[in-house]
């Protein structure tokens, strides 16, 4: 016999049915604001790249390693040193630590993490300046592909200033922060707060923040001269309220930066060293040539400037001429200058260049949104957590795992030649190449007596005279070495076979370590003592 | 969020921010910060000034008055030689400044044609008398400066040889700091002037600080610290570091007048406290250093060659080198021994060694050969004088008063004893050295 169901309990299933969720659509639970569209995913992964790339790139054997020694100095005193405290030639030279903040926090995070955190901070702080390009190049353009090809452009033509691992970068990160902040489509009350926050931060950090104020001066005066060159009136120019804005930003920023342990005497410290005459022998105070990388991709980049700016239907603004030509002008003063150019002419060059080409619009005419996705803020989680779990830094803190010191730094450090100073700690004054004073002065032995190191305007005229004729090879040098009473040699090979060919011939000197293609340690014979 | 429209009284507010920020940094800025600032915003040169608390320099008294080191008779021989009896002709400041040091600025002399400390000063310091010795074919001794004096040095016609020679020997010759110095356009300039001059333009690396060293020993204490033009502040701890370092053989005359500038030191530092303890004991090692080489460097004769600092392989690889070079070793050895501890000093029988031989050998010169070596020999005359516990003009003023001076008696006679042709000719000036 067959049994049916009864009828009114047939038609309780069926409501029961009807309030359950169709288990074949599953229903978005993700805030709106945590949906991301496959194109921001895209600049995740990018930018993922860019932060695991610059992760496993070779500590700098410049700069960083005597800026974790200054670190360490101020750290452990808790003051600043008034006058050169780490090169015994440059004693009594008057000092002022305008990175004292940066040395800080690496000499700290050094402490608590080892050579993986420099790894880190360096990835970061060029992650930083990247994501905030990407963003603003992205926000200017709506386009995903100019965005990140312009950030490959800005990159390329600033590698040669990225490679160093220095508290300029982090000075950089204030420059792109604040050029992110003034090319922002509408303007935001907390900027004004923002802006001079940045500055005090940035004075502390490195001494580069004057080129934060030429920016925002440039566009303080870009501005009246466009409203100038619209209204034909001075009276109207001088009460434009942008123009006002930037102006008051100018002045407070200015005003910001007085917030360092050194006030005002900063300002005429940071804008007096590169009068030093030392810096006239180091390559990257030179004038940009074309002959330099990055002068090649500078040349290469205004040549594709002029062709946008021959084409654009945008208006161009005397500020861009401003900051286009004064930060290129400084550049080709010195090469180092480029930093700061590059930024902006990528901005400009990807801002105009999409104006120029065509792009893909709806009926209305409006740029289409991009759909976005819970599915697509998982695919960029997991990328960034991918992206981060294979850097040195997570192996470190996930895993314990410490980067040897020879793979963590660049193929020029002198890693096991300074182990051999270590071992057999040298008697009296060094020689040193000029590039491998900080690594000494960070992982030397105790109270190491350094010839030179990468704070070359503080080294007296006369004794960087005295190196630079040692190190050329050009006569005399080993007079000079007499009478500096210098026992050690510490030279490299990339750059100085004659020296060290004319070192192996002397009978005053023992070659003590060599390394065959780094580093070699010449000990005299019969020490001055 | 839109911003709102900038009102005056925004703008006139971030005015007072600014300009009451500035002010209060500007007021708690230190005395370095404000010339810096200054320096950077009018584009000048800041001058720093060092006071100095006394008139005249002071003066190393010596320590020990032995006639066995040399009798009056050998020390009168040995003055009367090094007398400064100069043709007045293209005068060299270098020989001037060696015989102002040695007989100091209030020398007299009974025999008219030599020249009394006064006339030695007045041709150091006053533009015309260099004018009228060297006529107007050499630049001025006397170089002004925006805010001092300096002084020509080097291997220019006409010049002083050593960066700061001519302050130190100004100095030792006792000098006052208000001395007038008349320059080229007779500018208001005193013996001050270049003393200032000297503080600021001394280098701590340059070659030769020894001339610096003392010179500024013999005017500043009890001040420790100056500062340069430039900004580096200096103290007597880094110039006697800076004397120390290198090979003892480097420096001027054999590296002995950077012992003498370092012994000076520290007997001022016994003084005035001008060295910090670390360094005078460090000094103090170096100076012991010398005494052993020096003690293991001397030949039988009595003479220290000038490679003294190879100790005793000097005796087993003797130099070939010219006598004056021994001269100039021995006597300015005599000449620090004789200011030194005798802690300090080699066995005295060493001294007197040296001493007999380079009496012998100065007596036993030519007026030429003296006249052109007067600078290594003006070292030795001042050297024996500070054995018998005084100086030369004294020693000399109450010798002439017992052997009052007879024209007849100063023609040369010619000498025995005198040194064979080879270590004489060709008798000339070095280019360089002293």
């Amino acid at each position: 016999m067959a049994t049916t169901l009864s009828e009114p309990e047939a038609e309780a299933n069926q409501a029961e049915q009807s309030q359950l969720p169709d288990a074949s659509v599953l229903e978005e639970k993700v805030p709106d604001c945590l949906k991301l569209s496959a194109k921001t995913t895209i600049c995740v992964a990018f930018v993922g790249l860019v932060f695991m790339f610059l992760s496993f790139r070779p500590v700098w054997h410049t700069d960083v390693w005597g800026h974790l020694a200054y670190g360490e100095l101020v750290w452990e005193s808790g003051k600043l040193p008034k006058t050169e405290p780490l090169m015994p030639l440059s004693a009594g030279v008057s000092f002022v630590d305008s990175a004292w903040l940066t040395q800080i926090i690496g000499y700290t995070a050094f402490e608590a993490v080892g050579v993986s955190s420099l790894s880190f901070l360096y990835a970061a702080t060029i992650t930083a300046c990247v994501i905030l390009l990407l963003w603003r190049f992205q926000t200017r353009t709506k386009n995903v592909l100019f965005s990140i090809v312009g950030v490959l452009v800005f990159m390329l033509i600033d590698w040669m200033q990225l490679e160093i691992v220095r508290p300029q970068l982090a000075g950089f990160l204030c420059f792109v922060s604040l050029f992110t902040l003034l090319t922002a489509k509408q303007w935001r009350r907390w900027f004004w707060f923002a802006v001079p926050a940045l500055f005090a931060l940035w004075a502390n950090l490195h001494g580069s923040f004057p080129v934060g104020l030429a920016m925002l001066a440039a566009f303080a005066v870009g501005r009246v001269i466009d409203v100038l060159r619209r209204a034909r009136s001075f009276r109207v120019s001088f009460s434009d309220q942008r123009f006002w804005r930037y102006f008051l930003l100018t002045e407070l920023a200015a005003v910001a930066v007085l917030l360092n342990p050194y006030g005002l005497r900063l300002y005429a410290e940071v804008l007096t060293i590169a009068s030093s005459p030392n810096l006239a022998s180091i390559v990257e105070w030179h004038p940009l040539e074309i002959r330099m990388f990055q002068g090649k991709v500078a040349a290469i980049v205004v040549l594709a400037l002029m062709f946008v700016y021959r084409m654009t239907p945008r208006r161009v603004s005397f500020v861009e001429i401003f900051l286009l030509v004064g930060f290129g002008a400084a550049a080709m003063w010195t090469s180092r200058m480029i930093l700061w150019w590059a930024p902006i002419a990528t901005y400009y060059l990807v801002v105009h260049l999409s104006a120029v080409l065509p792009r893909r619009k709806s009926a209305d005419g409006e740029i289409e949104p991009a759909a976005r996705s819970s599915r697509w803020s998982l695919v960029a989680v997991m990328v960034a957590w991918i992206c981060f779990g294979f850097t040195p830094i997570a192996g470190k803190l996930l895993h314990g795992r410490e980067r040897d010191l020879n793979t963590a730094t660049s193929n020029y450090t002198p890693v096991a030649a300074v182990e051999f100073l270590n071992e057999h700690p040298p008697q009296g004054q060094l020689f040193n190449t000029y590039e491998w004073g900080d690594y000494l002065l960070w992982n030397g032995p105790k109270d190491v007596q350094i010839f030179v190191a990468s704070h070359a305007h503080l080294i007296p005229r006369e004794v960087w005279s005295d190196y630079m004729r040692v190190i050329g090879n050009s006569g005399g040098g080993q007079a000079i070495l007499d009478r500096y009473g210098v026992n050690t040699v510490l030279i490299d090979y990339r750059y100085r076979r004659g020296l060290i060919q004319s070192m192996k011939r002397s009978d005053n000197w023992r070659l003590a370590f060599d390394d065959n293609d780094r580093a070699v340690v010449f000990v005299r014979r019969k020490p001055i003592l | 969020m839109k911003s709102r429209p900038i009102s005056v009284l925004g703008i006139i507010a971030v005015q007072l921010i600014v300009v009451a920020t500035l002010a209060a940094s500007y007021a708690r800025m230190d005395t370095d910060g404000s010339i810096k600032l200054r320096q950077t915003v009018t584009g000048t040169t800041t001058y720093p000034t060092v006071k100095i608390e006394r008139e005249k320099p002071l003066w190393i008294a010596p320590l020990y008055d032995d006639p066995e080191v040399v009798s009056d008779a050998e020390l009168a021989a040995v003055l009367k030689k090094i007398r400064p009896n100069f043709d007045p002709s293209k005068m060299k400041p270098n020989h001037i400044e060696h015989a102002l040091r040695t007989w100091r600025a209030d020398a007299t002399f009974q025999d008219p044609s030599v020249m009394s400390g006064a006339k030695m000063v007045e041709f150091l310091t006053d533009h015309g008398k260099y004018l009228a010795s060297w006529g107007q074919d050499v630049e001025p001794l006397l170089l002004e400066q925006e805010e001092g004096v300096a002084i020509r040095w080097g291997r220019e016609t006409g010049a002083s040889v050593h960066h700061d020679h001519w302050l130190a020997c100004l100095t030792e010759a006792g000098v006052p700091l208000n001395e007038r110095l008349f320059t080229p356009s007779q500018r208001d300039m005193t013996m001050n002037d270049a003393v200032q001059e000297a503080l600021r333009d001394q280098r701590l690396d340059e070659r030769e600080t020894e001339w610096s060293a003392l010179a500024f020993g013999l005017w500043l204490p009890p001040t420790k610290t100056w500062k340069s033009t430039d900004g580096r502040r200096m103290s007597f701890d880094m110039l006697a570091r800076r004397l120390m370092r290198g090979h003892k053989r480097f420096g001027v005359c054999s590296g002995t007048h950077r012992v003498y500038s370092l012994m000076s030191l520290i007997r001022l530092d016994d003084e005035f406290d001008i060295l910090s303890d670390a360094v005078h004991d460090d000094v103090y090692a170096y100076l012991e250093s010398v005494r052993d080489l020096i003690s293991v460097a001397q030949f039988e004769d009595g003479r220290w060659p000038p490679n003294w600092s190879e100790g005793a392989d000097a005796i087993k690889n003797p130099l070939n080198d010219p006598i004056h070079r021994t001269v100039i070793s021995t006597g300015h050895h005599l000449e620090w021994l004789a200011i030194a501890p005798k802690d300090l000093h080699p066995p005295h029988e060493m001294i007197k060694l040296a001493a007999d031989w380079i009496i012998a050998d100065i007596t036993s010169q030519s007026d030429e050969v003296i006249k052109a070596r007067f600078t290594f020999y003006s070292h030795v005359g001042n050297a024996l004088a500070l054995w018998r516990s005084t100086r030369p003009p004294d020693f000399w003023r109450k010798w002439q008063e017992e052997h009052p001076f007879v024209p007849a008696e100063e023609k040369e006679t010619p000498n025995p004893n005198e040194q064979p042709a080879a270590d004489k000719a060709p008798i000339q000036e070095p280019a360089t050295g002293h």
